[in-house]
């Protein structure tokens, strides 16, 4: 039975409408960054009205949104990258050579990612004052720890794939263990590094609760900056720069997973499920 | 800060290799735990100067020419007297570079209450200078004072007398400055006092339309001044927040704090436990058992509770900004607040509108019509861990905050006062529509803070979880409410010494369910 | 890369390194010691010693604000956990949670993620599908706060609905009987787009000679899912339940400033509750104790989560 075009497109709608639906929470936060505040809080809610830009320059005119936004920036694209080097060069190991210990090691890192953030961040708090590094060196470590398991284990699976016979066939030809590491399996994971460094960069993007007790001046990101300037001055919640603030912050993960879809479910699951949606 | 990148330079090397070193010491057994252990040690702080003299004297000569350092206040979000000091910061500094020589700029952290409790007391215990003058709760000076992790006033003040300045009532010094409870011991500096008060929409009272209905109603007259709506009881108020509540036209007739945010709920109903003669806890005893779970304050938390009916949805929730959004958005009469904000309840369209009146009374078992209200307001505090030149730059600082013209200028942008001096200058009853309430507050026992102890955030979660749980309906009978918080409150003050009685057994398991 | 050109450069880099050594430390078995050096720094230092450092804490009676140094205590942090109704109430709230949460997820997942099946050539599905898939990756802290915009009773717009459709206004977040329900309402939204993916991803894992071979046999739409489909899809998806149970269990940030855990208790969850005590209290004794039963929870469900994958792995000889 061949669906007629009504037919075909009835159903199109239909997936259109769930789609809209789904994000239409999100719209609405949107629409409400180009509202007054009076608007905000207009009862009945107001579905048409005059947009303004003025809650978008109020939160970038205070002092701490764009000194926030580039803590955000640097710090998740800092670790994310180191913590991607680091983890190639370990998930090659792991790959390459045989350890004993390779799948209990991959279980433990794995495991640590599985934690609720306020579990281990008392112990990492009273280290870092320990050792004073609660700057911008000690969050930095942190995150890139944080970043490590998924980048791992997208990579091991990845580099699980390409077949050793291209290692070897590098080595007759006298290439060096780097050069095959780097010029030989390297750009054949390009997907695996991608989807390893989308994801963990929305990840560390969206952390918090590590951000609100370890940071400081120059580690403090937006959703921080979300938390503790919700209030306006006077006491009460300031609605126009909660929302102008969160839709300029969900503006970078959603345009990541329009623009790097094919790698959202190796992303989602840290590699251990391949294949595009 | 620091923006130095992980690979360039040998301060990150160094910083790394002491802390392999660090973790290879604390690895090492358990034990060494003691050691690394912030010992609570007196503080750096009130050793001589480079110029011989404390620190503590703030600057005194020639010692900060020149110099050029940045002052980190912390200070509470969403709480306007808490950002005033740092919009009037460029005063100072001028005055500093003008009188000292030193350029000192301003950085400012901000959290709402309970996060910046969670924000600051961490970065003490480390030992940090990141804040070097923070505006604390009052409740947090136990907290602050027993580590040894703030400067004691009582140091201050020796050094510098023309900061000790005589207080408007005692409940100043008490609230804002001793810790322990009694001891006369003072660690905190009073930033800004605060008391609470009702207020009300002097337009609508005044409305003859309104008057003429409320008369043929309760046959009564409605009242309308300062003078008619002083001495009201809760009970009195009643029939007026009742005749108000026209939930039809979205409008309803108060509006009280029943969240379970920070202190909230305790707030608004300790002035109801106060009025029976009772108190939440034994100041004396440490107990709690016995006095918060009595008949007579369960009844109080009922009655309280059920004020609600004259309020619009969404009560549990309602804390301080929601007192704003609903008064100054029109859709209440009256709102429960801390006076503190009065600048915010009014705003232009409502000028010449709104009136602030004190806590409503009680008839208390002696019979008295009065009030207890709560006590609110921030003091000072100075870390201990500053450095020489930071601790200098504080005490400079608060000499500049407590002189007359800059806390003039303090109240004019909605601060309040609390030195005798100030709350009697003349006109300041007129001053604004809430200062005549508040100065009626602040006379000596009229209100009352609660407890300082270090215990204070475990304490007040427990209540602030178990009264929520009342506000909300999850849990019915109010009498078990009180026992709930009286056991576990009890247990945890028992454990940590603060009272020689241990919960009864019955008390010890309760939930909330 | 062509082979002819890797040789060449082979024989150039032969040229150039025969005897550095380098090259000689990298055929050493030293190397992939080198190799895994940079990833043991970072797990040993900031994963191992926390983890030991905080196992010992849990012994121990400390808080960051009594003066006392911290004193050995044995096992009394555990049995002040295991004797605490609340902690238990906690614990179970985040029991119910997690099952309803995951629950909903993975039958509306299920079923959307069969709707979009046949969609490869809808228009747009690009912009589609990330419309569909935003809700996951919308900062938590942000989700969290314009819910709260969206339920609240005066000038929120869901209550703007039910008004319109009951007549009557919901307290979504302030209600007993709603709160919980809000809070998983919320997590549904944002993860349901999860569970679609996953499903997608496990039909998607179904080979397609199968399917041809069923159409052919005229087998019934059951018989296809339970012959074809199901056993081909069930471990993606049980990997999707686990990973969401996971998940869930995790969740803080969501009630930490949608709810604060109120009213009363009904959403406080357990992540919420250590929060509370580590950071309110700077418990860190206790908070250390509580937070190692966390941890071996969570390396409970990584072991299940690790053995369905090998399962899969030995099933389909992926």
């Amino acid at each position: 039975m061949q669906p007629t075009r009504a037919r075909t497109a009835v159903y199109y709608l239909i997936l259109w409408l769930v789609a809209i639906l789904f994000f239409l929470p999100v719209f609405w936060i949107l629409m409400a960054s180009f509202k007054t505040p009076n608007d905000i809080l207009a009862v009945p809610p107001k579905f048409i009205f005059q947009p303004t830009l003025s809650n978008i320059i109020d939160m970038l005119s205070r002092p701490n949104t764009v000194p926030y936004f580039i803590n955000s920036l640097y710090l998740s694209i800092t670790s994310v990258s180191l913590a991607i080097v680091v983890s190639f060069l370990a998930a090659y190991a792991l790959s390459r050579y045989k350890f004993r210990a390779t799948n209990f090691l991959m279980f433990l890192i794995l495991s640590t990612r599985m934690v609720p953030a306020a579990a281990f961040v008392v112990p990492i708090f009273q280290m870092f004052n320990a050792f004073q590094w609660r700057n911008q060196f000690g969050v930095l470590m942190l995150y890139t720890m944080f970043s490590i398991p998924f980048s791992l284990w997208i990579l091991k699976g990845f580099i699980d794939g390409v077949s050793t016979r291209y290692d070897e066939t590098g080595f007759v030809n006298g290439a060096s263990r780097l050069h095959v590491m780097f010029r030989v399996v390297l750009p054949q994971v390009r997907p695996g590094l991608i989807a390893a460094f989308i994801f963990n960069l929305i990840f560390v993007w969206n952390e918090f609760l590590l951000n609100f007790i370890l940071g400081g001046p120059g580690t403090q990101m937006i959703p921080y900056a979300l938390a503790v300037g919700l209030v306006s001055a006077g006491g009460n919640i300031d609605w126009a720069f909660v929302a102008s603030l969160s839709t300029g912050y969900v503006l970078l993960p959603t345009v990541m997973i329009f623009l790097f879809q094919k790698y959202l479910l190796v992303g989602m699951t840290f590699g251990t499920v391949r294949g595009e949606v | 800060m620091s923006d130095k990148s992980l690979f360039q330079t040998p301060l990150s090397r160094r910083q790394l290799l002491k802390g392999m070193a660090a973790v290879g010491v604390a690895a090492v057994a358990s034990n060494a735990l003691a050691a690394c252990a912030p010992a609570g040690a007196p503080a750096p702080a009130g050793a001589p100067g480079p110029a011989g003299t404390s620190p503590l004297a703030g600057t005194v000569g020639d010692e900060m020419r020149g110099k050029t350092l940045e002052l980190s206040l912390a200070v509470i979000a969403g709480w306007p007297p808490s950002q005033l000091p740092v919009e009037m910061f460029p005063k100072f500094a001028e005055m500093a570079k003008e009188k000292y020589g030193y350029t000192v700029t301003v950085r400012k952290t901000e959290a709402p209450f309970a996060a910046l409790f969670q924000k600051v007391a961490p970065t003490l215990a480390s030992r940090s200078q990141e804040f070097n003058l923070i505006v604390s709760d009052s409740q947090w000076l136990g907290a602050l004072a027993e580590p040894g992790w703030i400067v004691k006033a009582d140091d201050v003040y020796a050094l510098n007398p023309e900061l000790d300045i005589e207080p408007f009532s005692s409940l100043v010094v008490e609230t804002y400055q001793v810790y322990p409870d009694g001891s006369g011991q003072r660690w905190g500096f009073p930033q800004m006092p605060d008391t609470q008060g009702l207020f009300v929409r002097k337009d609508l009272l005044e409305d003859p339309a309104e008057q003429a209905a409320f008369e043929a109603r309760y046959g009564r007259k409605l009242p309308t001044t300062y003078e008619e709506l002083e001495p009201l009881t809760v009970q009195e108020w009643e029939p007026i927040f009742e005749f108000f509540t026209r939930p039809e036209q979205d409008f309803y007739g108060t509006a009280a704090q029943y969240s379970k945010e920070y202190d909230f709920f305790s707030c608004a109903y300790h002035p109801y436990v106060y009025a029976t003669g009772g108190d939440i806890w034994d100041k004396t005893t440490g107990n709690v058992v016995g006095v918060l779970n009595t008949d007579a304050n369960a009844a109080q938390l009922e009655y309280f509770v059920s004020l609600q009916k004259y309020q619009p949805p969404g009560s549990p929730d309602f804390g301080i900004g929601e007192m704003i959004d609903l008064f100054t958005q029109g859709k209440v009469f009256s709102a429960f607040n801390w006076l503190a904000v009065g600048l915010f309840m009014i705003p232009p369209e409502l000028e010449g509108k709104v009136l602030a009146v004190p806590h409503p009374k009680f008839i208390f078992p002696d019979g008295e019509r009065k009030v207890i209200g709560a006590m609110g307001g921030q003091p000072w505090v100075i870390n201990a861990f500053n450095d020489d030149d930071h601790m200098r730059v504080c005490i400079d600082f608060l000499k500049w905050w407590y002189q007359d013209d800059t806390q003039e200028e303090f109240v004019q942008k909605g601060g309040l006062p609390w030195s005798k001096k100030g709350v009697n200058a003349p006109g300041f009853e007129d001053l604004k529509p809430y200062t005549r309430a508040f100065k009626y507050m602040l006379e000596e026992g009229r209100s009352r803070d609660f407890w300082h102890l270090p215990e204070y955030a475990e304490l007040l979660a427990i209540q602030q979880e178990a009264y929520s749980a009342y506000a909300s309906g999850q849990v019915t009978d109010p009498k078990r409410v009180l026992d709930y918080i009286a056991g576990r409150q009890q247990a945890l003050l028992f454990e940590k010494g603060r009272t020689q009685t241990p919960p009864p057994d019955e008390l010890r398991n309760l939930t909330l369910m | 890369m062509s082979t002819i050109n890797i040789a060449q450069q082979g024989e150039q880099a032969i040229a150039r390194s025969r005897r550095s050594p380098l090259r000689a430390f990298e055929e050493s078995r030293f190397f992939p010691l080198a190799l895994l050096l940079p990833i043991l720094f970072f797990f040993v230092a900031l994963n191992v010693i926390p983890t030991i450092w905080m196992i010992g804490m849990s012994f121990y009676s400390y808080s960051l604000m009594s003066p006392a140094p911290p004193s050995f205590i044995a096992i009394d942090n555990y049995v002040k956990i295991y004797n605490d109704a609340d902690l238990w109430s906690a614990f179970s709230r985040t029991f119910v949670f997690v099952v309803l949460a995951v629950g909903i997820e993975t039958v509306l997942g299920v079923l959307l993620g069969f709707l979009f099946w046949g969609s490869s050539n809808m228009p747009g599905r690009r912009l589609a599908l990330t419309l569909l898939f935003v809700p996951m990756v919308v900062t938590p802290v942000a989700s969290g706060l314009f819910w709260r915009l969206i339920y609240e009773p005066t000038f929120g717009v869901a209550n703007y609905f039910v008004q319109l459709l009951t007549g009557s206004k919901i307290d979504f977040l302030t209600n007993v009987n709603w709160a919980f329900g809000a809070v998983l309402f919320v997590d549904i939204w944002m993860w349901t787009p999860f569970m679609i993916l996953m499903t997608l991803a496990a039909l998607g894992s179904v080979p397609k000679a199968e399917l041809e071979a069923a159409e052919v046999d005229r087998l019934s739409i059951w018989q296809r899912l339970w012959h074809v489909i199901w056993p081909h899809g069930k471990f993606i998806l049980m990997l999707g339940v686990l990973l969401r149970t996971i998940d869930a269990y995790k969740t803080t940030d969501l009630v930490f400033l949608m709810t604060n855990g109120g009213p009363g208790n009904v959403t406080e969850l357990i992540g919420l509750k250590l929060y509370r005590y580590a950071f309110a209290s700077l418990n860190i004794g206790f908070s250390s104790a509580l937070a190692v039963i966390l941890l071996l929870i969570a390396i409970s469900f990584t072991s299940i989560y690790l053995w369905v994958l090998n399962l899969r792995r030995y099933r389909e000889g992926a």
